[in-house]
């Protein structure tokens, strides 16, 4: 019924199985099993680096140490890029929750020890089982019709509740989510469920109404009644299938701050150029009951209209005051941010807005902890629009293979489907010298990086207890706050719904983010766990959107289809302590920081311990200045080709702009624009508190 | 004139000659000992079209489709694929169905494609029929050419061709879709007066 044929499954990979071998994939899109008939010519057998696992940290390692002449070996066993950074498309992702039903074939122990020189010893490494440690709780819920629907029989009735069938995996999910009910149909599942939800929603509920509104005057709801009139064409399942190739489902979510270590290394290396952005145009948070807009920027201060203008005033003066230090915020150190704000006397509304949907901490986050995710907050304001935030269109899953390009276009070598078994290990120095690749060719190499995925338990150092994440992913039929524009692009702050539970970050991406097809929203929910990731945000959604679970949703967005599932939390990894040899490197899985710093951050202490002496992913050139006149080729490109003429004054020109940002770039720049917009900022506060009395 | 840049993405087996191709196109250069593609992220050349200036940034594949491995940014936002095969060379024929499948099923949705039967210049030891490959592009709606890099036969024509399927943009002032690319300066758009 799902089609899901051998395209639908490799729709992630590029050409790839779908097209070479699709006869075997469909089987096993993503196992060992999969033998290429004609891998074309063989693996060198040396190299500097082998790295292992195409996420984030990793495609940086290798990026930048790429760029720098040393010759890189990339692979993965997994037939897409990204590893749990990782997009897919509609159908992609049904194969991926599939794959995460299947039992992992238990690996044949392969004996690799003829390969062996005197002295050497052989370190086992994990190839079957890493997705399954990482990934679980895996359920997914369907709410469209399975019928294609009449175009012009709009219909009063709220979507039909139709449960999934994706090829057995809501059967397995509810097999494998043992820890909430066991029921003998699906159908009494779901009853079970609603149920139980409702019950918990009606208590909440009552608790919300003693919480009081602030204004009266909406916006919200004028603006969701007068968008649900026309009426909605309501999308089925087979629409999303069909469609489903305009989806790119982020397996994680996060932002990019736009002074973010992750957009000064796409900067700074050149790889920028590999991708485009666009703006988080918004902040909202849900507070009793509704959605609203988070005022962050100065126009926003002055365009709300939930704020009155004591209110506006005393939210200026306080971020102009929190951006320095001073011997009052010091006087809170250690104690909660919670507590400093409340000694602000800035009510609470602002108080509110301040910690969760600017600062985005908890109650008992630390004052300084606080304030430096302030600032940080506020100076990434206006770099390149209204809110702190960037998304890559077509998702997050582009920014680790926009490293990847930017090795192999220094002459990394890739590999897909393809992995390391083990490695060989002299006894004496207690060093890596050659990995045993898959297909059993033994690969030396000076040093080796790996996916913690990869390593077994036995030999990791991991934090205990060990932490994961909640993530949810929605398709919905409208936005959580209708505007005068339907492509927004909404980060949603929700603070904890009751005592003990989970303050969860939301994002709402629209079709032309290139992540969902038009007439949709992608909203993505991430939280640390409390418990599965169905327990700890299912309330959230049950609340903000219509689901056959909720009552009197009627105006909010209807969730379409939905997926819960639990993920490792990378931060978890201890950085060193590992039973490892002293040239292997481990990377980390996905952090539940909403931004990239953890990742960037290990990268680079990875290629710094390796090469110190090093710069860490320097530009690459520009296409327009590489001039190839025989001395300078090798410089420019590591040298190949030959003399390119100059075609246009226009190309030269060009050229010169980009030489000039570059140079400025080199000294210091960055810093001086942070203070320039900082002081910026604070003039312009300046001025119009001035005004204003 | 308008300058609109035109991402343009190479694809093909290894060998057929893809680099040697842009290689002619952008520098107007053939080497016979080109080393598999590394160093150039993509490559620009402008060519005028109509009252618009057409800048191909042309991408190849950085080696990643030799173990069959090229990442599906490769295509994103593609105006144009050009899949090359090597008319001496059967396999690489057979490779490029498989090429226009793949972008059929996942490449943009309005991509141009075309197909060049490169190292034409070798004819005695031709193994792809000229007429078969031919009728393979009608069947499609790909343009077809066959190319020699070595010596400089219809490449420009090659990218002329493209240009023309190219439509031109509707409405120039509304820029379709509000994304953008990173630069060392902050985007225009942010810089405050005042
Ligand atoms: C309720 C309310 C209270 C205000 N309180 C103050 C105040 O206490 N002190 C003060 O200096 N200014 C206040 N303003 C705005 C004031 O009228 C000036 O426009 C402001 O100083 C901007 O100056 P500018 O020339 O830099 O504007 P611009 O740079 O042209 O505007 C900056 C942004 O501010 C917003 N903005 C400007 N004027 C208004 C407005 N009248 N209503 C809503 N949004 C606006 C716009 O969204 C604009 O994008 C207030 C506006 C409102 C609606
Ligand atoms: N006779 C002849 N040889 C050509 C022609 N074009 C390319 N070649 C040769 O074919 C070989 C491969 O060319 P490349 O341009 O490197 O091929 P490629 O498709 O870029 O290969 P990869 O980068 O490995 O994917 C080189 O030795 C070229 O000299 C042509 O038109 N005629
Ligand atoms: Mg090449």
């Amino acid at each position: 019924m799902l089609g899901l044929d051998s395209f639908n499954i490799d729709s992630v990979v590029i050409h790839t199985i779908s097209i070479f071998f699709s006869g075997v994939c469909l089987q096993s899109p993503c196992s060992l099993l999969f033998e290429p008939v004609t891998l074309q010519p063989c693996l060198p057998s040396e190299f500097d680096v082998v790295i292992l696992g195409t996420g984030l940290a990793e495609s940086v390692v290798a990026a930048a140490f790429s760029r720098v002449g040393q010759r890189v070996l990339h692979v993965d066993r997994r037939s897409y890029y990204a590893a749990n950074w990782a997009s897919f498309t509609f159908n992609g992702l049904l194969t991926w929750i599939q794959q995460h039903h299947e039992e992992s074939q238990p690996e044949e122990a392969q004996d690799w020890s003829s390969l062996l020189e005197e002295g050497e010893e052989l370190i086992y490494l994990s190839n079957s089982k890493s997705e399954s440690d990482s990934i679980s709780n895996v359920q997914v819920f369907s709410f469209t019709s399975e019928e294609e629907e009449e175009e012009e029989a709009p219909s009063p009735d709220p979507p039909s509740i139709a449960e999934e069938q994706t090829g057995g995996a809501e059967e397995d999910a509810v097999k494998e989510n043992s820890e909430t009910e066991s029921a003998d149909s699906k159908e009494d599942d779901t009853k079970e469920k609603s149920e139980a939800t409702a019950d918990g929603d009606d208590e909440e509920q009552a608790s919300q109404t003693e919480g009081e509104e602030p204004e009266a005057d909406q916006p919200t709801t004028s603006a969701a009644q007068s968008q649900s009139e026309p009426i909605k064409k309501k999308i089925s399942y087979p629409q999303l299938l069909k469609e489903g190739r305009r989806f790119n489902i982020d397996l994680v979510s996060k932002l990019m701050y736009s002074r973010g270590s992750l957009v000064d290394l796409l900067i700074k290396s050149n790889v920028s150029r590999y991708a485009e952005f666009k703006n988080v145009t918004r902040i909202l948070t849900y507070r009793h009951g509704k959605v609203q807009q988070v005022p962050c920027s100065r126009a926003d201060v002055f365009a709300s209209r939930q704020l009155s203008v004591v209110e506006k005033r005393k939210l200026m003066r306080f971020l102009t005051s929190c951006m320095e230090e001073t011997e009052e915020q010091q006087a809170y150190n250690g104690r909660p941010y919670l507590e400093f704000l409340c000694d602000q006397q800035l009510g609470d509304n602002l108080q509110d807005f301040l910690l969760h949907s600017i600062a985005m901490v908890t109650e008992d986050t630390p004052t300084e902890e606080g304030l430096t995710s302030t600032r940080h907050f506020l100076r990434c304001l206006g770099r390149y629009g209204n809110t702190p935030f960037l998304f890559p269109v077509y998702g997050l899953g582009e920014i680790p293979q926009c490293f990847c390009r930017m090795c192999a276009v220094f002459g990394g070598i890739y590999c897909l489907r393809h992995s390391v078994n083990c490695l060989v290990m002299d006894k004496e120095t207690n060093r890596c010298k050659a990995v045993i690749d898959s297909r059993g060719q033994r690969i030396s190499c000076s040093h080796f990086v790996v996916e913690e995925g990869y390593v077994g338990a036995d030999r990791k150092q991991m934090a205990t207890p060990t932490r994961s994440l909640s993530r949810a992913v929605l398709i919905t039929d409208g936005s959580i706050l209708p505007s005068d524009s339907d492509q927004q692009v909404s980060m949603v702050t929700v603070p904890p719904i009751a005592a003990g539970c989970p303050a969860v970050k939301m994002v709402e991406l629209c079709s032309s983010t290139m992540t969902c097809m038009p007439g949709t929203y992608l909203v993505h929910l991430t939280c640390q766990s409390v418990g599965s990731a169905y327990e700890d945000l299912s309330p959230v959604v049950t609340r903000m959107f219509h689901t056959p679970e909720s009552h009197d949703q009627e105006n909010c967005p209807s969730v379409l289809w939905c997926l819960y599932f639990n993920m490792a939390d990378g931060s978890g990894l201890e950085a060193e302590g590992h039973n490892l040899p002293s040239n292997v490197y481990m990377c980390s899985g996905p952090d539940g920081g909403l931004g990239h710093e953890h990742a960037i951050k290990q990268a680079e202490s990875i290629f710094q311990k390796i090469l110190p002496e090093e710069d860490f992913c320097p530009p690459a050139p520009n296409p327009e200045d590489i001039i190839y006149d025989g001395d300078n080729t090798s410089s420019a490109m590591g040298g190949e080709e030959e003399e390119k003429e100059e075609t246009e004054d226009k190309q030269e020109k060009e050229e010169k702009e980009d030489k000039q940002e570059e140079k400025e770039e080199t000294e210091d720049k960055q810093e001086e624009e942070e203070k320039d917009g900082a002081g910026e900022m604070e003039k312009e506060e300046e001025q119009t508190l001035q005004t204003e009395e | 004139m308008a300058i609109r840049e035109l991402k343009v993405c190479l694809l093909g087996d290894t060998g057929v000659g893809k680099s040697s191709i842009v290689c002619r196109f952008v520098q107007d250069h053939f080497d016979h000992n080109i080393s598999p593609t590394i160093g150039a992220s993509f490559l620009t050349k402008t060519v005028p079209s109509g009252n618009e200036l057409h800048k191909f940034l042309i991408w190849d594949t950085a080696g990643q489709e030799r173990f069959h491995s090229l990442a599906p940014m490769y295509y994103r936002g593609s105006a144009a694929a050009v899949i090359v095969y090597d008319i001496t060379k059967l396999d690489s024929f057979q490779t490029l169905k498989k090429w226009v499948k793949e972008l059929k099923e996942h490449g943009p949705e309005d991509i141009v494609v075309a197909i060049a039967g490169n190292k034409n210049d070798l004819g005695d030891i031709r193994e792809v029929p000229m007429k078969e490959a031919k009728e393979f592009a009608e069947s499609i709606a790909a343009i077809f050419i066959e190319t020699s890099a070595r010596n400089a036969v219809n490449v420009e024509e090659l990218f002329q061709k493209i240009s023309k399927q190219i439509p031109p943009l509707e409405n120039p002032e509304v820029d379709s879709n509000d994304s953008f690319k990173l630069t060392r300066q902050p985007a225009p758009s942010t810089r405050r007066c005042c």
